[in-house]
Protein backbone atom coordinates (compact mmCIF):
# COMPACT_ATOMS: atom_id res chain seq x y z
CA UNK A 1 0.00 0.00 0.00
CA UNK A 2 2.37 2.52 1.04
CA UNK A 3 5.25 1.38 -1.93
CA UNK A 4 2.28 1.51 -4.03
CA UNK A 5 1.34 5.22 -3.03
CA UNK A 6 4.84 6.04 -3.57
CA UNK A 7 5.07 5.18 -6.63
CA UNK A 8 1.60 7.12 -7.99
CA UNK A 9 3.51 10.01 -6.39
CA UNK A 10 6.21 9.51 -7.86
CA UNK A 11 4.43 9.24 -11.64
CA UNK A 12 2.40 12.34 -10.62
CA UNK A 13 5.49 14.18 -9.46
CA UNK A 14 7.43 13.93 -12.62
CA UNK A 15 4.78 15.24 -14.69
CA UNK A 16 4.90 18.33 -12.15
CA UNK A 17 8.20 18.46 -12.47
CA UNK A 18 7.97 18.91 -16.25
CA UNK A 19 5.58 21.21 -15.93
CA UNK A 20 8.04 23.14 -13.25
CA UNK A 21 10.87 22.79 -15.27
CA UNK A 22 9.14 25.51 -17.97
CA UNK A 23 8.06 27.79 -14.86
CA UNK A 24 11.57 28.08 -13.27
CA UNK A 25 13.73 28.20 -16.80
CA UNK A 26 10.79 31.19 -17.56
CA UNK A 27 11.14 32.67 -14.08
CA UNK A 28 15.47 31.86 -14.32
CA UNK A 29 15.58 34.29 -17.85
CA UNK A 30 12.64 36.56 -17.40
CA UNK A 31 12.18 37.04 -13.47
CA UNK A 32 9.10 36.56 -14.53
CA UNK A 33 5.90 34.14 -13.85
CA UNK A 34 4.18 32.52 -17.03
CA UNK A 35 0.56 32.24 -15.72
CA UNK A 36 -0.53 30.31 -18.88
CA UNK A 37 1.68 27.20 -18.44
CA UNK A 38 -1.62 25.46 -17.74
CA UNK A 39 -2.98 26.55 -20.84
CA UNK A 40 0.54 25.71 -22.75
CA UNK A 41 0.30 21.66 -20.86
CA UNK A 42 -3.59 21.76 -22.25
CA UNK A 43 -3.34 22.84 -25.57
CA UNK A 44 -0.39 20.03 -25.88
CA UNK A 45 -2.87 17.25 -24.55
CA UNK A 46 -5.47 18.72 -27.22
CA UNK A 47 -3.11 18.71 -30.18
CA UNK A 48 -1.85 15.34 -29.87
CA UNK A 49 -5.39 13.81 -29.04
CA UNK A 50 -7.05 15.78 -31.82
CA UNK A 51 -4.08 14.32 -34.38
CA UNK A 52 -4.54 10.83 -32.86
CA UNK A 53 -8.58 10.89 -33.49
CA UNK A 54 -8.00 11.81 -37.17
CA UNK A 55 -6.27 8.18 -37.36
CA UNK A 56 -3.88 9.25 -39.88
CA UNK A 57 -0.87 9.31 -37.65
CA UNK A 58 0.62 7.02 -35.38
CA UNK A 59 1.41 7.93 -31.48
CA UNK A 60 4.65 8.72 -31.86
CA UNK A 61 4.02 11.64 -34.22
CA UNK A 62 0.44 12.66 -32.46
CA UNK A 63 2.97 13.00 -29.29
CA UNK A 64 5.52 15.20 -31.58
CA UNK A 65 3.34 17.10 -32.97
CA UNK A 66 1.59 17.56 -29.52
CA UNK A 67 4.80 18.96 -28.65
CA UNK A 68 5.77 21.12 -30.61
CA UNK A 69 2.27 22.79 -30.99
CA UNK A 70 2.89 23.58 -27.18
CA UNK A 71 5.72 24.97 -28.28
CA UNK A 72 4.59 27.64 -31.15
CA UNK A 73 1.99 28.57 -28.36
CA UNK A 74 5.15 29.45 -25.67
CA UNK A 75 6.74 30.90 -28.48
CA UNK A 76 3.75 33.17 -29.94
CA UNK A 77 2.68 33.97 -26.09
CA UNK A 78 5.81 35.48 -25.56
CA UNK A 79 5.72 37.91 -28.65
CA UNK A 80 2.19 38.71 -28.02
CA UNK A 81 1.85 39.07 -24.32
CA UNK A 82 5.43 39.64 -22.71
CA UNK A 83 7.57 41.11 -25.24
CA UNK A 84 5.72 44.28 -25.63
CA UNK A 85 5.49 44.57 -21.64
CA UNK A 86 9.39 44.01 -20.98
CA UNK A 87 11.02 46.69 -18.87
CA UNK A 88 7.62 47.93 -17.33
CA UNK A 89 6.71 47.11 -13.49
CA UNK A 90 6.72 43.76 -12.62
CA UNK A 91 2.36 43.67 -12.20
CA UNK A 92 2.05 44.70 -15.95
CA UNK A 93 3.18 41.19 -17.45
CA UNK A 94 1.95 39.17 -14.65
CA UNK A 95 -1.53 40.65 -14.91
CA UNK A 96 -1.24 40.21 -19.07
CA UNK A 97 0.01 36.66 -18.60
CA UNK A 98 -3.26 36.07 -16.57
CA UNK A 99 -5.40 37.43 -19.50
CA UNK A 100 -3.47 35.62 -21.85
CA UNK A 101 -4.06 32.31 -19.42
CA UNK A 102 -8.34 33.59 -19.54
CA UNK A 103 -8.08 33.95 -22.64
CA UNK A 104 -6.40 30.24 -23.77
CA UNK A 105 -8.50 28.58 -21.45
CA UNK A 106 -12.21 30.16 -22.85
CA UNK A 107 -10.99 29.32 -26.69
CA UNK A 108 -10.15 25.96 -25.53
CA UNK A 109 -13.39 25.84 -24.19
CA UNK A 110 -15.67 27.57 -27.34
CA UNK A 111 -13.30 25.42 -29.67
CA UNK A 112 -13.40 21.63 -27.68
CA UNK A 113 -16.51 22.18 -25.56
CA UNK A 114 -16.34 21.73 -21.87
CA UNK A 115 -16.27 17.45 -21.84
CA UNK A 116 -14.04 14.97 -21.19
CA UNK A 117 -12.75 13.79 -24.16
CA UNK A 118 -10.77 10.41 -23.79
CA UNK A 119 -7.46 9.28 -25.21
CA UNK A 120 -8.35 8.02 -29.05
CA UNK A 121 -5.98 4.98 -28.57
CA UNK A 122 -5.85 2.35 -26.07
CA UNK A 123 -2.36 1.06 -24.31
CA UNK A 124 -2.24 -3.05 -23.93
CA UNK A 125 -0.67 -1.95 -21.00
CA UNK A 126 -0.04 -5.02 -18.50
CA UNK A 127 0.63 -5.03 -14.40
CA UNK A 128 3.91 -6.51 -13.86
CA UNK A 129 5.17 -7.62 -10.23
CA UNK A 130 8.20 -6.25 -8.67
CA UNK A 131 8.94 -7.42 -5.06
CA UNK A 132 6.13 -8.01 -4.50
CA UNK A 133 4.92 -4.84 -5.41
CA UNK A 134 2.28 -4.47 -8.84
CA UNK A 135 3.66 -1.92 -11.30
CA UNK A 136 1.69 -0.77 -14.10
CA UNK A 137 3.75 -0.47 -16.74
CA UNK A 138 1.71 2.54 -18.04
CA UNK A 139 3.35 4.13 -14.84
CA UNK A 140 6.97 2.97 -15.72
CA UNK A 141 6.87 4.16 -19.11
CA UNK A 142 5.67 7.98 -18.11
CA UNK A 143 8.33 7.76 -15.55
CA UNK A 144 11.02 6.66 -17.55
CA UNK A 145 9.32 9.10 -20.60
CA UNK A 146 9.35 12.37 -18.05
CA UNK A 147 13.01 11.31 -16.62
CA UNK A 148 14.40 11.02 -19.90
CA UNK A 149 13.02 14.45 -20.89
CA UNK A 150 14.65 16.32 -18.03
CA UNK A 151 17.99 14.17 -19.04
CA UNK A 152 17.94 15.28 -22.11
CA UNK A 153 17.19 19.34 -20.38
CA UNK A 154 20.28 19.16 -18.18
CA UNK A 155 22.69 17.91 -20.90
CA UNK A 156 21.68 20.48 -23.26
CA UNK A 157 21.79 23.46 -20.61
CA UNK A 158 25.67 22.31 -19.39
CA UNK A 159 26.86 21.55 -22.40
CA UNK A 160 25.83 22.54 -25.81
CA UNK A 161 26.27 26.51 -26.71
CA UNK A 162 23.13 27.47 -26.88
CA UNK A 163 22.26 25.71 -23.51
CA UNK A 164 25.25 27.62 -22.07
CA UNK A 165 23.74 31.24 -23.22
CA UNK A 166 20.40 30.60 -21.89
CA UNK A 167 21.93 30.49 -18.87
CA UNK A 168 24.52 33.09 -19.40
CA UNK A 169 21.29 35.16 -20.24
CA UNK A 170 19.68 34.35 -16.78
CA UNK A 171 23.04 35.12 -14.41
CA UNK A 172 23.18 38.54 -16.21
CA UNK A 173 20.91 39.58 -19.51
CA UNK A 174 22.99 42.85 -20.59
CA UNK A 175 26.13 41.27 -19.63
CA UNK A 176 25.33 38.48 -22.18
CA UNK A 177 24.40 41.06 -24.58
CA UNK A 178 27.69 42.59 -24.76
CA UNK A 179 29.18 39.10 -25.37
CA UNK A 180 27.39 39.07 -28.30
CA UNK A 181 24.44 36.75 -27.33
CA UNK A 182 21.12 37.76 -28.91
CA UNK A 183 19.04 37.85 -25.77
CA UNK A 184 15.33 38.01 -27.83
CA UNK A 185 16.35 34.75 -29.53
CA UNK A 186 17.47 33.51 -26.22
CA UNK A 187 14.01 34.20 -24.51
CA UNK A 188 12.00 32.45 -27.28
CA UNK A 189 14.18 29.72 -26.94
CA UNK A 190 13.74 29.15 -23.45
CA UNK A 191 9.45 29.66 -24.18
CA UNK A 192 10.35 26.94 -26.98
CA UNK A 193 11.88 24.47 -24.52
CA UNK A 194 9.90 24.86 -21.59
CA UNK A 195 6.33 24.89 -23.31
CA UNK A 196 7.80 21.79 -25.31
CA UNK A 197 8.00 20.21 -21.71
CA UNK A 198 4.85 21.26 -20.46
CA UNK A 199 3.09 20.22 -23.53
CA UNK A 200 4.74 16.55 -23.42
CA UNK A 201 3.47 16.37 -19.25
CA UNK A 202 0.00 17.45 -20.58
CA UNK A 203 0.25 14.53 -23.31
CA UNK A 204 1.34 11.97 -20.24
CA UNK A 205 -1.57 13.16 -17.78
CA UNK A 206 -3.90 12.58 -20.56
CA UNK A 207 -2.50 9.25 -21.49
CA UNK A 208 -2.55 8.61 -17.24
CA UNK A 209 -6.26 10.65 -16.63
CA UNK A 210 -7.81 9.23 -20.00
CA UNK A 211 -9.23 13.02 -19.84
CA UNK A 212 -8.50 16.03 -21.99
CA UNK A 213 -10.69 19.15 -21.12
CA UNK A 214 -10.42 22.83 -21.57
CA UNK A 215 -9.71 23.77 -17.59
CA UNK A 216 -6.91 20.61 -17.05
CA UNK A 217 -4.20 22.93 -17.17
CA UNK A 218 -5.45 25.19 -13.83
CA UNK A 219 -4.29 22.64 -11.14
CA UNK A 220 -1.16 21.05 -12.41
CA UNK A 221 -0.06 24.67 -13.06
CA UNK A 222 -0.76 25.40 -10.24
CA UNK A 223 0.71 22.48 -8.55
CA UNK A 224 4.13 22.68 -10.50
CA UNK A 225 4.35 25.95 -9.30
CA UNK A 226 4.29 25.10 -5.64
CA UNK A 227 6.98 22.18 -6.97
CA UNK A 228 9.12 25.00 -8.05
CA UNK A 229 9.43 27.08 -5.29
CA UNK A 230 9.81 24.10 -2.77
CA UNK A 231 12.73 23.04 -5.17
CA UNK A 232 13.64 26.90 -5.36
CA UNK A 233 12.35 29.45 -8.35
CA UNK A 234 14.86 29.61 -10.87
CA UNK A 235 16.72 26.39 -9.92
CA UNK A 236 16.52 23.34 -12.95
CA UNK A 237 17.61 20.56 -10.39
CA UNK A 238 14.87 21.88 -7.70
CA UNK A 239 12.20 22.12 -9.97
CA UNK A 240 12.89 18.34 -10.66
CA UNK A 241 13.45 17.29 -6.74
CA UNK A 242 10.43 19.63 -5.69
CA UNK A 243 7.81 17.72 -8.76
CA UNK A 244 9.23 14.80 -7.74
CA UNK A 245 8.52 15.63 -3.78
CA UNK A 246 5.55 17.47 -4.34
CA UNK A 247 3.91 14.38 -6.14
CA UNK A 248 4.73 11.87 -3.91
CA UNK A 249 3.68 14.13 -0.35
CA UNK A 250 0.08 14.76 -2.39
CA UNK A 251 -0.12 10.50 -2.80
CA UNK A 252 0.85 10.09 0.89
CA UNK A 253 -1.59 12.79 2.04
CA UNK A 254 -4.35 11.87 0.14
CA UNK A 255 -3.99 8.18 0.85
CA UNK A 256 -3.61 8.87 4.70
CA UNK A 257 -4.86 12.14 5.83
CA UNK A 258 -7.70 12.89 3.69
CA UNK A 259 -8.96 12.30 -0.02
CA UNK A 260 -11.21 15.38 -0.61
CA UNK A 261 -7.97 17.56 0.01
CA UNK A 262 -6.45 15.95 -2.13
CA UNK A 263 -5.62 19.22 -4.21
CA UNK A 264 -4.83 21.02 -0.97
CA UNK A 265 -1.52 19.50 0.14
CA UNK A 266 0.09 21.21 -2.62
CA UNK A 267 -1.00 24.46 -1.61
CA UNK A 268 -0.47 24.15 1.96
CA UNK A 269 3.58 23.42 0.94
CA UNK A 270 3.60 26.20 -0.78
CA UNK A 271 2.35 28.46 1.79
CA UNK A 272 5.18 26.44 4.33
CA UNK A 273 8.15 26.89 2.25
CA UNK A 274 7.00 30.29 1.45
CA UNK A 275 6.96 31.08 5.06
CA UNK A 276 9.89 28.52 6.60
CA UNK A 277 12.61 29.33 3.47
CA UNK A 278 11.08 31.01 0.45
CA UNK A 279 14.74 29.98 -1.42
CA UNK A 280 13.18 26.60 -1.42
CA UNK A 281 15.51 23.56 -0.47
CA UNK A 282 18.06 23.70 -3.10
CA UNK A 283 17.91 27.91 -3.31
CA UNK A 284 17.05 29.38 -6.26
CA UNK A 285 16.65 32.70 -7.00
CA UNK A 286 13.18 33.32 -4.76
CA UNK A 287 13.58 36.79 -3.24
CA UNK B 1 -38.25 47.01 -16.13
CA UNK B 2 -37.48 49.01 -13.19
CA UNK B 3 -37.42 46.14 -10.99
CA UNK B 4 -34.38 44.69 -13.54
CA UNK B 5 -32.64 47.97 -13.30
CA UNK B 6 -32.77 48.53 -9.47
CA UNK B 7 -31.21 44.88 -9.17
CA UNK B 8 -28.69 46.20 -11.83
CA UNK B 9 -27.96 48.82 -9.67
CA UNK B 10 -27.50 46.93 -6.52
CA UNK B 11 -25.52 44.59 -8.06
CA UNK B 12 -23.19 46.98 -9.64
CA UNK B 13 -22.70 49.24 -6.33
CA UNK B 14 -22.25 45.65 -4.72
CA UNK B 15 -19.09 45.15 -7.50
CA UNK B 16 -18.10 48.78 -6.62
CA UNK B 17 -17.24 47.97 -3.54
CA UNK B 18 -15.19 44.35 -4.73
CA UNK B 19 -13.56 46.65 -7.31
CA UNK B 20 -12.44 49.44 -4.80
CA UNK B 21 -10.92 47.20 -2.59
CA UNK B 22 -9.21 44.97 -5.25
CA UNK B 23 -8.01 47.99 -6.44
CA UNK B 24 -6.25 49.11 -2.96
CA UNK B 25 -3.83 45.93 -3.80
CA UNK B 26 -3.33 46.11 -7.17
CA UNK B 27 -3.72 50.06 -7.50
CA UNK B 28 -2.23 50.99 -4.71
CA UNK B 29 -0.26 48.58 -3.34
CA UNK B 30 0.94 47.20 -6.88
CA UNK B 31 0.47 43.06 -5.78
CA UNK B 32 -2.15 40.98 -7.58
CA UNK B 33 -4.62 38.91 -5.78
CA UNK B 34 -6.53 36.59 -7.94
CA UNK B 35 -8.59 35.16 -4.98
CA UNK B 36 -10.76 38.48 -4.24
CA UNK B 37 -13.76 36.06 -5.43
CA UNK B 38 -13.01 33.79 -1.98
CA UNK B 39 -12.92 36.79 0.04
CA UNK B 40 -15.89 38.04 -1.24
CA UNK B 41 -17.32 34.39 -0.87
CA UNK B 42 -16.53 33.78 2.55
CA UNK B 43 -17.91 36.82 3.48
CA UNK B 44 -20.93 36.16 2.24
CA UNK B 45 -20.97 32.52 3.81
CA UNK B 46 -19.98 34.20 7.19
CA UNK B 47 -22.50 36.83 7.21
CA UNK B 48 -25.55 34.23 5.61
CA UNK B 49 -24.56 31.50 8.09
CA UNK B 50 -24.21 34.11 11.39
CA UNK B 51 -28.03 35.41 10.64
CA UNK B 52 -28.97 31.43 9.78
CA UNK B 53 -27.67 30.03 12.69
CA UNK B 54 -27.12 32.30 15.21
CA UNK B 55 -30.03 34.89 14.37
CA UNK B 56 -27.50 37.50 14.35
CA UNK B 57 -28.93 40.74 13.23
CA UNK B 58 -27.64 42.53 9.53
CA UNK B 59 -25.19 44.70 11.00
CA UNK B 60 -23.87 42.01 12.89
CA UNK B 61 -23.57 39.47 10.44
CA UNK B 62 -22.06 42.01 8.31
CA UNK B 63 -19.25 42.98 11.05
CA UNK B 64 -18.89 39.40 11.78
CA UNK B 65 -17.65 39.11 7.98
CA UNK B 66 -15.60 41.51 7.94
CA UNK B 67 -13.87 40.92 10.89
CA UNK B 68 -13.59 37.11 9.48
CA UNK B 69 -12.77 37.97 5.97
CA UNK B 70 -9.81 40.74 7.19
CA UNK B 71 -8.24 37.45 9.65
CA UNK B 72 -8.43 35.25 6.50
CA UNK B 73 -6.44 38.15 4.69
CA UNK B 74 -4.01 38.73 7.57
CA UNK B 75 -3.19 35.52 7.55
CA UNK B 76 -2.55 34.61 3.86
CA UNK B 77 -0.92 38.00 3.97
CA UNK B 78 1.63 37.29 6.52
CA UNK B 79 4.08 34.87 4.76
CA UNK B 80 3.80 35.74 1.10
CA UNK B 81 3.37 39.99 1.46
CA UNK B 82 7.19 39.71 2.05
CA UNK B 83 7.97 38.49 -1.11
CA UNK B 84 8.06 39.53 -4.81
CA UNK B 85 4.00 39.90 -6.35
CA UNK B 86 4.21 36.89 -8.36
CA UNK B 87 4.03 35.35 -5.05
CA UNK B 88 0.88 36.76 -3.98
CA UNK B 89 -0.79 36.29 -7.53
CA UNK B 90 -0.30 32.23 -6.88
CA UNK B 91 -0.57 31.99 -3.63
CA UNK B 92 -3.87 33.63 -3.83
CA UNK B 93 -5.23 31.82 -6.92
CA UNK B 94 -4.50 28.22 -4.99
CA UNK B 95 -6.69 29.94 -1.71
CA UNK B 96 -9.34 30.28 -4.20
CA UNK B 97 -9.22 26.78 -5.12
CA UNK B 98 -9.27 25.94 -1.97
CA UNK B 99 -11.48 27.76 -0.34
CA UNK B 100 -13.72 26.72 -3.51
CA UNK B 101 -13.15 22.93 -1.99
CA UNK B 102 -13.79 24.23 1.15
CA UNK B 103 -17.50 25.51 0.33
CA UNK B 104 -18.57 21.74 -1.49
CA UNK B 105 -16.99 19.62 1.31
CA UNK B 106 -18.28 20.92 4.32
CA UNK B 107 -21.75 20.44 5.77
CA UNK B 108 -22.48 23.81 7.15
CA UNK B 109 -22.07 25.32 3.99
CA UNK B 110 -24.73 23.21 2.52
CA UNK B 111 -22.01 21.51 -0.19
CA UNK B 112 -22.76 22.11 -3.99
CA UNK B 113 -26.24 22.57 -3.02
CA UNK B 114 -25.46 26.39 -1.07
CA UNK B 115 -27.62 27.74 1.61
CA UNK B 116 -30.55 28.65 1.12
CA UNK B 117 -33.33 31.45 3.10
CA UNK B 118 -30.45 34.00 3.91
CA UNK B 119 -33.05 36.75 5.83
CA UNK B 120 -33.27 39.84 4.13
CA UNK B 121 -31.84 42.55 6.52
CA UNK B 122 -33.98 44.38 9.19
CA UNK B 123 -32.45 46.81 11.64
CA UNK B 124 -33.29 50.00 13.64
CA UNK B 125 -37.44 48.97 12.76
CA UNK B 126 -36.86 49.03 9.21
CA UNK B 127 -36.90 46.02 6.77
CA UNK B 128 -34.89 46.31 3.51
CA UNK B 129 -36.95 43.58 1.84
CA UNK B 130 -37.92 45.99 -0.72
CA UNK B 131 -35.19 46.30 -3.82
CA UNK B 132 -35.52 50.23 -3.37
CA UNK B 133 -34.42 50.01 0.49
CA UNK B 134 -31.82 47.49 -0.63
CA UNK B 135 -30.71 49.75 -2.82
CA UNK B 136 -30.04 52.83 -0.35
CA UNK B 137 -28.57 50.49 1.95
CA UNK B 138 -26.34 49.08 -0.72
CA UNK B 139 -25.29 52.93 -1.81
CA UNK B 140 -24.91 54.13 1.86
CA UNK B 141 -22.50 51.56 2.02
CA UNK B 142 -20.82 52.31 -1.43
CA UNK B 143 -20.59 55.90 -0.57
CA UNK B 144 -19.08 54.97 3.13
CA UNK B 145 -16.15 53.05 1.09
CA UNK B 146 -15.16 55.45 -0.83
CA UNK B 147 -15.27 57.74 1.45
CA UNK B 148 -13.35 55.52 3.86
CA UNK B 149 -10.43 54.54 0.84
CA UNK B 150 -10.81 58.27 -0.42
CA UNK B 151 -9.17 59.30 3.08
CA UNK B 152 -6.66 56.44 2.88
CA UNK B 153 -5.15 57.17 -0.42
CA UNK B 154 -4.96 61.02 0.02
CA UNK B 155 -3.30 60.52 3.38
CA UNK B 156 0.38 59.98 4.59
CA UNK B 157 -0.37 56.28 4.11
CA UNK B 158 -1.57 56.55 0.56
CA UNK B 159 1.71 58.32 -0.39
CA UNK B 160 3.37 55.92 1.13
CA UNK B 161 1.61 53.06 -0.54
CA UNK B 162 2.34 54.16 -3.83
CA UNK B 163 5.91 54.72 -3.41
CA UNK B 164 6.27 51.34 -2.44
CA UNK B 165 4.45 50.49 -5.37
CA UNK B 166 6.27 52.50 -7.44
CA UNK B 167 10.08 51.51 -6.08
CA UNK B 168 9.82 49.42 -3.19
CA UNK B 169 13.74 49.84 -2.20
CA UNK B 170 13.71 53.56 -2.11
CA UNK B 171 10.46 53.39 -0.05
CA UNK B 172 12.09 51.07 2.37
CA UNK B 173 15.33 53.68 2.31
CA UNK B 174 12.60 56.47 3.66
CA UNK B 175 11.97 54.94 6.65
CA UNK B 176 8.64 53.09 5.26
CA UNK B 177 7.89 49.62 6.94
CA UNK B 178 6.91 47.54 3.79
CA UNK B 179 5.97 44.45 4.52
CA UNK B 180 3.61 46.05 7.26
CA UNK B 181 1.89 48.34 5.02
CA UNK B 182 1.19 45.72 2.63
CA UNK B 183 -0.25 43.19 5.01
CA UNK B 184 -2.54 46.03 6.30
CA UNK B 185 -3.61 46.83 3.12
CA UNK B 186 -4.37 43.24 1.94
CA UNK B 187 -6.04 42.71 5.28
CA UNK B 188 -8.05 46.16 4.85
CA UNK B 189 -9.26 44.98 1.09
CA UNK B 190 -10.05 41.34 2.22
CA UNK B 191 -12.36 42.70 5.01
CA UNK B 192 -14.09 45.10 2.25
CA UNK B 193 -14.39 42.42 -0.31
CA UNK B 194 -16.04 40.27 2.54
CA UNK B 195 -18.33 43.21 3.28
CA UNK B 196 -19.38 43.40 -0.06
CA UNK B 197 -20.53 39.53 0.14
CA UNK B 198 -22.46 40.24 3.12
CA UNK B 199 -24.08 42.55 1.01
CA UNK B 200 -24.78 40.37 -1.85
CA UNK B 201 -26.10 36.93 -0.09
CA UNK B 202 -28.26 39.12 1.79
CA UNK B 203 -29.96 40.77 -1.31
CA UNK B 204 -29.86 37.18 -3.10
CA UNK B 205 -30.98 35.48 -0.52
CA UNK B 206 -29.75 32.11 -1.47
CA UNK B 207 -25.83 31.74 -1.89
CA UNK B 208 -23.72 28.69 -3.56
CA UNK B 209 -20.18 28.05 -4.04
CA UNK B 210 -20.59 29.00 -8.43
CA UNK B 211 -20.79 32.46 -7.35
CA UNK B 212 -17.43 32.68 -6.09
CA UNK B 213 -14.73 31.19 -8.27
CA UNK B 214 -12.21 32.16 -10.28
CA UNK B 215 -14.57 33.85 -12.69
CA UNK B 216 -15.60 36.35 -10.42
CA UNK B 217 -11.78 36.73 -9.22
CA UNK B 218 -11.05 37.66 -13.06
CA UNK B 219 -14.11 39.97 -13.59
CA UNK B 220 -12.65 41.84 -10.62
CA UNK B 221 -9.28 42.31 -11.69
CA UNK B 222 -10.78 42.98 -15.36
CA UNK B 223 -13.40 46.04 -13.65
CA UNK B 224 -9.76 47.14 -12.07
CA UNK B 225 -7.44 47.28 -15.17
CA UNK B 226 -10.27 48.67 -17.39
CA UNK B 227 -11.29 51.48 -15.29
CA UNK B 228 -7.57 52.32 -14.38
CA UNK B 229 -5.16 50.93 -11.58
CA UNK B 230 -4.71 53.33 -8.47
CA UNK B 231 -7.78 55.15 -9.75
CA UNK B 232 -10.81 55.49 -7.23
CA UNK B 233 -13.23 56.57 -9.98
CA UNK B 234 -11.88 53.91 -12.02
CA UNK B 235 -12.61 51.69 -10.13
CA UNK B 236 -16.44 52.44 -10.10
CA UNK B 237 -16.43 53.07 -13.84
CA UNK B 238 -15.09 49.90 -14.57
CA UNK B 239 -17.48 47.91 -12.25
CA UNK B 240 -20.52 49.51 -13.36
CA UNK B 241 -19.39 49.36 -16.98
CA UNK B 242 -18.93 45.51 -16.56
CA UNK B 243 -22.13 45.02 -14.68
CA UNK B 244 -23.84 46.78 -17.54
CA UNK B 245 -22.26 45.58 -20.62
CA UNK B 246 -22.48 41.45 -20.03
CA UNK B 247 -25.96 42.26 -19.67
CA UNK B 248 -26.29 44.34 -23.20
CA UNK B 249 -24.25 41.79 -24.85
CA UNK B 250 -26.19 39.21 -23.34
CA UNK B 251 -26.26 36.53 -26.86
CA UNK B 252 -22.38 36.82 -26.62
CA UNK B 253 -22.02 35.27 -23.55
CA UNK B 254 -20.46 32.04 -24.59
CA UNK B 255 -17.08 34.55 -25.33
CA UNK B 256 -17.48 36.43 -22.06
CA UNK B 257 -14.93 35.43 -20.51
CA UNK B 258 -12.63 35.30 -23.94
CA UNK B 259 -12.70 38.88 -23.92
CA UNK B 260 -11.96 38.92 -20.26
CA UNK B 261 -8.75 37.46 -20.85
CA UNK B 262 -8.32 39.64 -24.54
CA UNK B 263 -9.58 42.62 -22.54
CA UNK B 264 -6.18 42.49 -19.75
CA UNK B 265 -3.85 41.77 -22.95
CA UNK B 266 -4.56 44.85 -24.81
CA UNK B 267 -5.27 46.97 -22.50
CA UNK B 268 -2.19 46.46 -20.87
CA UNK B 269 -0.29 46.39 -24.29
CA UNK B 270 -2.14 49.69 -25.42
CA UNK B 271 -3.49 51.25 -22.64
CA UNK B 272 -2.02 50.34 -19.78
CA UNK B 273 -3.22 53.30 -17.48
CA UNK B 274 -7.18 52.27 -18.47
CA UNK B 275 -9.93 54.65 -18.66
CA UNK B 276 -9.78 56.37 -15.92
CA UNK B 277 -6.14 56.38 -14.65
CA UNK B 278 -3.84 59.15 -14.99
CA UNK B 279 -0.96 59.00 -17.03
CA UNK B 280 2.16 59.73 -14.61
CA UNK B 281 0.23 57.20 -12.04
CA UNK B 282 0.28 54.50 -15.15
CA UNK B 283 3.13 51.43 -14.10
CA UNK B 284 4.62 51.32 -17.30
CA UNK B 285 6.87 53.73 -17.08
CA UNK B 286 8.40 52.25 -13.86
CA UNK B 287 11.39 50.05 -14.15
CA UNK B 288 12.81 47.85 -11.89
CA UNK B 289 15.63 46.56 -14.22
Amino acid sequence: MFLQQLLNGLTAGAVYALIALGYTMIYGILGLINFAQGEIYMCGAFVAVLLLGTGQVNFYVAFAGGMAAAALLGVVLERVAFRPLRGAHPLVPLISAIGASIFLQSLALLLFGPLDRSFPIQFSFSTITIAGLPVSSLQGAILGAALGLMALLVIFVRYTRYGKAIVACALDRDTARLMGINVDRMVSLTFFIGSALSGAAGIMMAIYYNATYPRMGLLPGLKAFSAAVLGGVGSIPGAICGGLLLGVAESLGAAYISSGYKDAFAFAILILVLLIRPKGILGGRGD
Amino acid sequence: MIAYLLHLAILGGIYVILAISLNLIVGYAGQVSLGHAAFYGIGAYVSALTSLLCHFPFPLAALSAIIFTGACGLLLGLPTLRLKEDYLAIVTLGFGVIVDLVFLNLDITGGPDGLPGIPAPSFLGVSFRSPWLYLVLTLMVVLLTLGLTYRLVHSYHGRALRAIRDHEVTAQVMGINTPAYKVAIFTLAAALAGLAGSLYAHYITFINPESFGLHTSILALCMVVLGGMGSLAGAVVGALALTVLPEILREFRAYQDLVYGGLLVGLLIWRPQGLLGRGKLSLKFISRE
